[in-house]
């Protein structure tokens, strides 16, 4: 692994890498990312969120309309959440609402289905290319934070990251470090020390 | 233009005024990801320029008229502070230099971002020049670069941009603000340096063909240098966590 920046070559042949580009018989990366000689395989570091069919995300209800809500998903592209989707549930505006992407037509619409209101947590937002490390392997990462700190946790896609619980500040906190350690190797076992040292006293271990 | 009787020597034994060879360009710093509420950001030191640049974006398109149906939008703009220079630029908010330079900004950068990847967004791109010594729109240029690739938005290559022209008779690169001044002909240049492609080219005053063809020269071996300090800028943010 190695991090590459706009316009460095990665490869001698053109090969159809994600966020990188092929120039004549050659792929330049096109962001700054971790790239992997092994299995040609471009991570960004850093960039915006654009949704994508069956990907979870946390919206903020930002207007309400006749059909339904318009919702902040922290991306350039706004999400819509037709009310024939929400049953009887109506909502409000700020309400905190976690959704599915539905599909995303050519001219970017985006329409959420599945909503559930998410009531009385705390919202943090990373950035959305940090998400999968949050997450882990299989969930791994995720099941150890709620495990250690008995917190409710929804991560959206988005990088908005819903926590309820009393342990909360220290799940923020190990969030946080994950997002600004998302690049380096050994990341599980030094969040797994980091939370048995904050919760170690809480839990009575 | 300056008065010509204060004129002052520009060359002395093949040195400059502040002792550099006609085909060294001046000390540069940048630091990336410096601003917490921008998406992207760069700080700049290019001899005495001090540059400030932010990046936010993409997002939402406003004014919806801007607004296009199969890429991003670019705004840029470029401003010098009241207290950057000893002249009038900047004294009086938005003028006719920095509306031009801020066109020209948006253009090289309308070249090198994939801007058809995020169709009706936009992206802003602010550069403040907070102390002005030369150079300073291809100082901006090449600090943007740098918080374009901070923010994470893909495009073909770091942008690297630098003055050639003509002083006291004799081909040179990177001008300060008296070489600029009391010179006889300035000529700013960025360059995407992974193929050399020419994003922007200005010019002031005049340059045979033989000149010309030493001063791209000249340009097309300093963006080289200029692009390792942008790369190193943007991949330090990543090595000293931890």
């Amino acid at each position: 692994m190695r991090i590459v920046v706009p316009g460095e070559m990665i490869a001698d042949s053109p090969k159809e890498i994600s966020y990188a580009y092929i120039d004549g018989d050659k792929t330049y990366s096109s962001v700054v990312g971790l790239f992997s000689e092994q299995d040609l395989r471009l991570i960004p570091l850093q960039g915006p969120y654009v949704p994508i069919t069956e990907d979870v995300v946390v919206g903020v209800v930002e207007d309400v309309k006749f059909a339904g809500y318009n919702m902040d998903i922290t991306s350039p592209y706004k999400g819509f959440l037709l009310a024939k989707e929400c049953g009887r549930e109506q909502f409000d505006l700020g309400d905190i609402v976690l959704a599915k992407v539905r599909d995303v037509d050519e001219v970017k619409n985006v329409n959420l289905i599945e909503p559930r209101k998410l009531l009385n947590g705390e919202i943090i937002e990373i950035s959305s290319v940090k998400v999968p490390r949050v997450i882990g392997k299989k969930s791994s990462m995720l099941e150890m934070i709620k495990a250690a700190t008995k917190c409710e946790i929804h991560v959206g896609k988005n990088g908005r990251i819903w926590i309820k619980g009393q342990n909360s500040a220290t799940a923020t906190r190990a969030i946080l470090k994950i997002e600004k350690e998302a690049h380096t190797d050994g990341l599980t076992d030094r969040i797994g020390a980091f939370l048995k040292e904050q919760t170690g006293d809480i839990n009575g271990q | 233009m300056a008065n010509d009787s204060e004129k002052p020597q520009l060359l002395v034994n093949g040195k400059r005024i502040d002792g550099r060879a006609l085909d060294e360009i001046r000390e540069i710093k940048i630091q990336a990801g410096i601003l917490n509420k921008a998406d992207g950001s760069a700080y700049l030191e290019w001899g005495n320029n001090k540059i400030l640049a932010a990046v936010y974006g993409p997002k939402e398109c406003i004014p919806k008229h801007d607004m296009n149906p199969y890429k991003a939008v670019i705004h840029c703009r470029y401003a010098m502070a009241p207290f950057s220079s000893l002249e009038e630029h900047g004294r009086s908010g938005p003028n006719r230099r920095s509306t031009e330079l801020s066109k020209v900004i948006r253009e090289v950068f309308e070249n090198v971002i994939f801007t058809e990847l995020y169709p009706k967004t936009a992206i802003d791109i602010f550069i403040e020049i907070l102390q002005g010594d030369g150079g300073t729109r291809c100082a901006g240029i090449t600090a943007a670069s740098v918080a374009l690739a901070n923010a994470g938005i893909p495009m073909k290559d770091l942008v690297a941009a630098v003055a050639v022209g003509k002083i006291g008779g004799e081909v040179g690169i990177d001008f300060s603000k008296d070489e600029d001044n009391f010179g006889e002909s300035d000529l700013p240049l960025a360059i995407a340096p992974r193929n050399n492609e020419i994003l922007l080219l200005q010019m002031d005053g005049l340059l045979t063909k033989e000149e010309l063809n030493k001063a791209f020269g000249m340009a097309f071996e300093a963006v080289k240098r200029i692009n390792k300090i942008q790369s190193e800028a943007v991949r330090a943010v990543y090595k000293n966590t931890e």
